[in-house]
Formats: C-alpha cells, sequence, structure tokens
C-alpha cells in the first residue's frame, strides 16, 4: 500500500514537472540565412536588452501583459517587467538605446518574423515554427 | 536667469496628456515622440528647517517635472534628439535640456555632438526622470543637486560584447557655461576642457561602472576676487592664492549593482576635488537593497557624505597693527561662512508599478548631520538639531 501510495506521488510529481517545463520553455526564433547561429542566455539576454552583436539580428517582443513575455522575462531575461521598463526609459531619455519593436501576439510576431530578415523573436516552446526560420535559443 | 513652469500648468498638461492618445508613438517611421513626468509631493517634520526646498508644509513644487522628447532619423546612421523640460522648481532651469546629432557608424560605435547630460555618476543623466529608478528621489548625500548639469560636446561611445559580458567604454570632451548655485550663492560658472571616460561592464547580474571626470572651471564671484587682488597686491600670496576663483574639478566614481528577479544591492561612491574655494572635496556613498513582490518593491537605503574645504592660509600676521587684524578677520570669516553639508540619510520606501510607465513612490527618509554643519538644511535657529525626518510621494509617468 505504501510502495503504491508513493509511486502514485512519484507518478504526480514527475507528470507535474513535465507539464511545469513544457509550460516554461521558450523559443527563440531568427529570420537569418546563416543556420549554424545558436546562443547561449546571456547572448540572448543582451540581444533583448538592446546590446550590439555580431549576426546583423533586431529584436522584436511582445506586450508588457502578454504570457510568453513574462515567461522570457522571468527565465531569460532574470528580470522583472517592472524594472525591465525601468532600463528602457533610461535608456531612451539618455539616447543610448531603443526598446525593441513590439508585436500584439505570437502569431503576430511569426508573421513579423517571416516577412523581415534579421529579425528575432522569442516564442512559446510547442508552437510550430516554420521552416524558413531558426532556432537559435532554447531553454527546454 | 531662472525659468520655471507654474504648478498648475504641469498638472494640466498631465492631464491632457493623459487623455490623449499614446504619445510614445511613432508617427511614421522616421519621428518618435516620447516624454516623462513626475509629481514629487514632500514634508519635513520639523518646523524649523527646510529639506531639498521641502518644509513643513505639504509642497509639490519642488521635484516635478514635465520632460518632453523627439527623436528624428534623419539617415539609417544619423539621428537628432531634442528634450525639454519644465521644472516646477525655483533652482531648475527649465528650456532645451538635450539637443545633439546621433552618428552610428556601427552597431557598436555610436558619436553624440551637441547638448547633452553630463555622465558624471551612475543616474546623473537620468537623474529627472524618476520612473528609471526605485527611488522617490536619489540621495543629496551621492547626488548634490548643484552639480548636475549639461555640456556641449563630443560622446563617443564603443560597445564590446561576447557570450560571457558586455562592456560599454564612453568618452566625452566639451564645456560648460551656466548659473549655478553654490555654498547658497548662485554665481556663474565655465568649466573648458571638461572631459571624461566611463567604462560599464555587465556580467550576469552585475553591472559595474568606473569613471572619471576632470575640467578647469572658474566662477565669477567679484566680492571675492577683489579681495584676492588686494590681499595679492599687498603680498601675502598665500592667502590670495587660497581664495582662487578657478582651478582643476575631479570627480571619481564607482557603483556596483546586483540584480534578480527577487532583489537588488545597489551601491555607489565618489569623490569631488576642486582646486577653488567655494567647492570643498567631498567624499559621497550610498547602499540600498530591495525586495521585489510584484507589483511592489520595497527597500532600505543609506547614504552618506563628508565635505571638507582647504584651510585658510596664515600668513596675515595678528596682533601687529589694527589694520592688519581687520584684514585678518575679514579673510578668516569667508572661511567660516562656507556652510558644511556633511550628513546621511537613512531611507525606507516602496515602489508600487501601477502599470507599464506609471509607477508610485512613498519613503521616509531620517536626514541628520552634525551640529555645527549645515547638512544640506536651510534654517535660522542656531538650536536646530540638523535632524528631521522627509517624507515623499512620488508618482512617476513615462510615455
Amino acid at each position: 500500500m505504501i510502495k503504491a501510495s508513493l509511486l502514485l506521488i512519484g507518478t504526480i510529481f514527475s507528470l507535474t514537472g513535465n507539464i511545469c517545463c513544457a509550460n516554461d520553455a521558450i523559443t527563440v526564433v531568427a529570420n537569418t540565412q546563416d543556420r549554424s547561429i545558436y546562443l547561449n542566455r546571456q547572448e540572448v539576454r543582451n540581444l533583448f536588452m538592446g546590446g550590439a552583436q555580431h549576426y546583423g539580428l533586431h529584436a522584436i517582443v511582445l506586450p508588457p501583459n502578454n504570457q510568453t513575455r513574462v515567461l522570457f522575462n522571468t527565465k531569460v531575461i532574470g528580470l522583472t517587467e517592472a524594472r525591465i521598463q525601468s532600463y528602457w526609459a533610461q535608456m531612451r531619455f539618455t539616447g543610448r538605446k531603443r526598446a525593441p519593436h513590439e508585436e500584439i501576439s505570437e502569431s503576430s510576431v511569426l508573421e513579423y518574423l517571416k516577412n523581415n530578415k534579421g529579425a528575432v523573436g522569442y516564442l512559446p516552446a510547442g508552437i510550430t515554427i516554420p521552416e524558413q526560420l531558426t532556432v537559435i535559443y532554447s531553454n527546454i | 536667469m531662472m525659468y520655471r513652469i507654474p504648478y498648475l500648468l504641469l498638472v494640466s498638461s498631465l492631464v491632457w496628456l493623459s487623455f490623449a492618445p499614446s504619445l510614445y508613438a511613432e508617427t511614421n517611421d522616421k519621428l518618435q515622440l516620447s516624454g516623462f513626468a513626475r509629481v514629487v509631493m514632500g514634508y519635513i517634520d520639523d518646523k524649523d528647517a527646510q529639506y531639498l526646498g521641502y518644509d513643513n508644509s505639504v509642497s509639490v513644487d519642488q521635484e516635478s517635472l514635465i520632460g518632453l522628447q523627439a527623436d528624428y532619423q534623419i539617415l539609417d546612421s544619423l539621428a537628432v534628439t531634442g528634450q525639454l523640460i519644465g521644472h516646477t522648481a525655483d533652482q531648475r532651469d527649465s528650456g532645451i535640456e538635450w539637443l545633439y546629432l546621433t552618428y552610428t557608424p556601427t552597431n557598436s560605435l555610436r558619436f553624440k555632438l551637441g547638448k547633452q547630460r553630463t555622465p558624471f555618476l551612475n543616474y546623473s543623466d537620468v537623474i529627472d526622470v524618476g520612473y528609471a529608478y526605485p527611488w522617490a528621489t536619489l540621495p543629496q548625500q551621492t547626488y548634490p543637486r548643484h552639480f548636475f548639469s549639461t555640456f556641449d560636446g563630443l560622446m563617443a561611445n564603443y560597445e564590446i560584447s561576447n557570450s560571457l559580458f558586455v562592456m560599454d567604454i564612453e568618452g566625452y570632451w566639451g564645456y560648460f557655461e551656466d548659473d549655478v548655485m553654490i555654498a547658497e550663492r548662485q554665481m556663474k560658472a565655465e568649466t573648458d576642457d571638461l572631459h571624461g571616460l566611463i567604462n560599464t561592464i555587465h556580467i550576469n547580474n552585475w553591472t559595474f561602472r568606473g569613471s572619471y571626470h576632470q575640467g578647469k572651471t572658474s566662477v565669477e564671484i567679484d566680492d571675492i576676487t577683489q579681495f584676492s587682488n588686494l590681499l595679492s597686491q599687498i603680498g601675502f600670496s598665500e592667502s590670495a592664492k587660497s581664495l582662487a576663483t578657478d582651478g582643476l574639478t575631479e570627480v571619481f566614481q564607482f557603483s556596483a549593482s546586483y540584480e534578480t528577479l527577487d532583489y537588488f544591492v545597489r551601491a555607489e561612491l565618489n569623490h569631488i576635488h576642486a582646486d577653488f574655494v567655494f567647492v570643498p572635496d567631498t567624499d559621497g556613498y550610498f547602499i540600498s537593497t530591495g525586495y521585489n513582490y510584484f507589483p511592489f518593491t520595497s527597500y532600505i537605503s543609506y547614504s552618506k557624505n563628508e565635505t571638507e574645504y582647504e584651510q585658510p592660509a596664515n600668513d596675515i600676521p595678528l596682533g601687529l597693527s589694527p589694520q592688519l587684524d581687520s584684514l585678518a578677520y575679514g579673510y578668516l570669516a569667508i572661511f567660516d561662512q562656507l556652510p558644511v553639508d556633511s550628513s546621511e540619510a537613512f531611507t525606507l520606501g516602496t515602489r508600487w508599478d501601477l502599470q507599464a510607465g506609471l509607477a508610485l513612490k512613498g519613503e521616509v527618509s531620517l536626514i541628520r548631520g552634525k551640529a555645527n554643519d549645515r547638512a544640506f538644511f536651510t534654517f535660522d535657529d542656531a538650536d536646530f538639531d540638523r535632524k528631521a525626518l522627509l517624507y515623499l510621494l512620488a508618482l512617476e509617468w513615462v510615455f
């Protein structure tokens, strides 16, 4: 009986763990001809915080209340939405950097990525990625 | 001449902007309009003193302001930026704060030419954009208000980025000319050959910034210059030299911050050195830590500064003649009247992010100074104990 209970609890933890990780997964996708590009978390963070990089990529983002954006901020950027907003206010009003272009939903991000060379955006991991786009980071 | 905007005008501008559609809009691909505003309400619990202009009655016209910025992309690599700020405070000049051209030949290199904020300290080029930092006000002990201004000149920025860190190297050169308020006196100041080097490194959750700034400053204080000339003619060259109204100004700065989703720790220290009378050598620092619990951030801070003036010379003999005695006492009186602003502040506060671009902050600071110092207070009663609580409520907005 005890064994069966432990097995059941273990199964539940295992399942919720898998659901948790699948739900938490983020894929960063780019419209680039160089299909060999694969970035680490630090490079993705720099890219979406306006850092200069060598691949000619420009980031696009989702609006502040979007769940994928919240997940991306939590798992990749590692800062709260409020702190990210403060950061962009500082960058904008000191003439250093401009905040990335914003698209309203995941489907419009995909559409934008398909139509703009060099564009890079983040999407939930389960989404189907069109053939012409390249996955350059995933936290699965 | 100081220009300020009436508080009613600020309020009506904010009301109008709140009903206007989002101003931060790409009116087309080339022109971007944006802005920021803050309404800061303050009060100190002591009826005998003022601090940063706040007194024992609730005041909203000391740090409230509105700023509008336009960025126009002339070519792919060339843009022009203008920023207008309207201050409610008497001490701050309203008008054009920034006006510069930006040339970006590569995505790592940028040049800015024109009127810009002097980037002495970590937040000095964004001091008016309260939304950009967690506190209701930057600590006076580290960010003395008289010190921050603009310069006309060239700034170059180069960014090095790799898989481990991002490094920004900034250098600038230019000049500054404006009225400043030093030691309770308003005077015209000029700084030539103003230049500095700033290095900022981001590594994971850490950010470090170190900088050095230097300039040749001269101020116009006619009575001091005349007195100095008189001392020089009589032969008291050391005393005359100690009343110099021009000399080298240097600023050293270092800051570090560590930020995660849950909390932050930020610290900054600086040393200001000036080779002329009225501007003391100053060491200042602050440390602040905060805890994030969406949509709130609560923080505690401690800031402290120590200021020290050059010691008066002693080449005017005392007791030889009444004329020399009065000359010596007149000379020493200049140094006796210089206000010492050494002080410390303990701060406790909370920021509430109401929505993207809008935040409300409340904080209370205990300000303390030594018995004989001014400690940034303004007071008439010499028995004032140099201790007061400052309450601030700030609404911060970027649009």
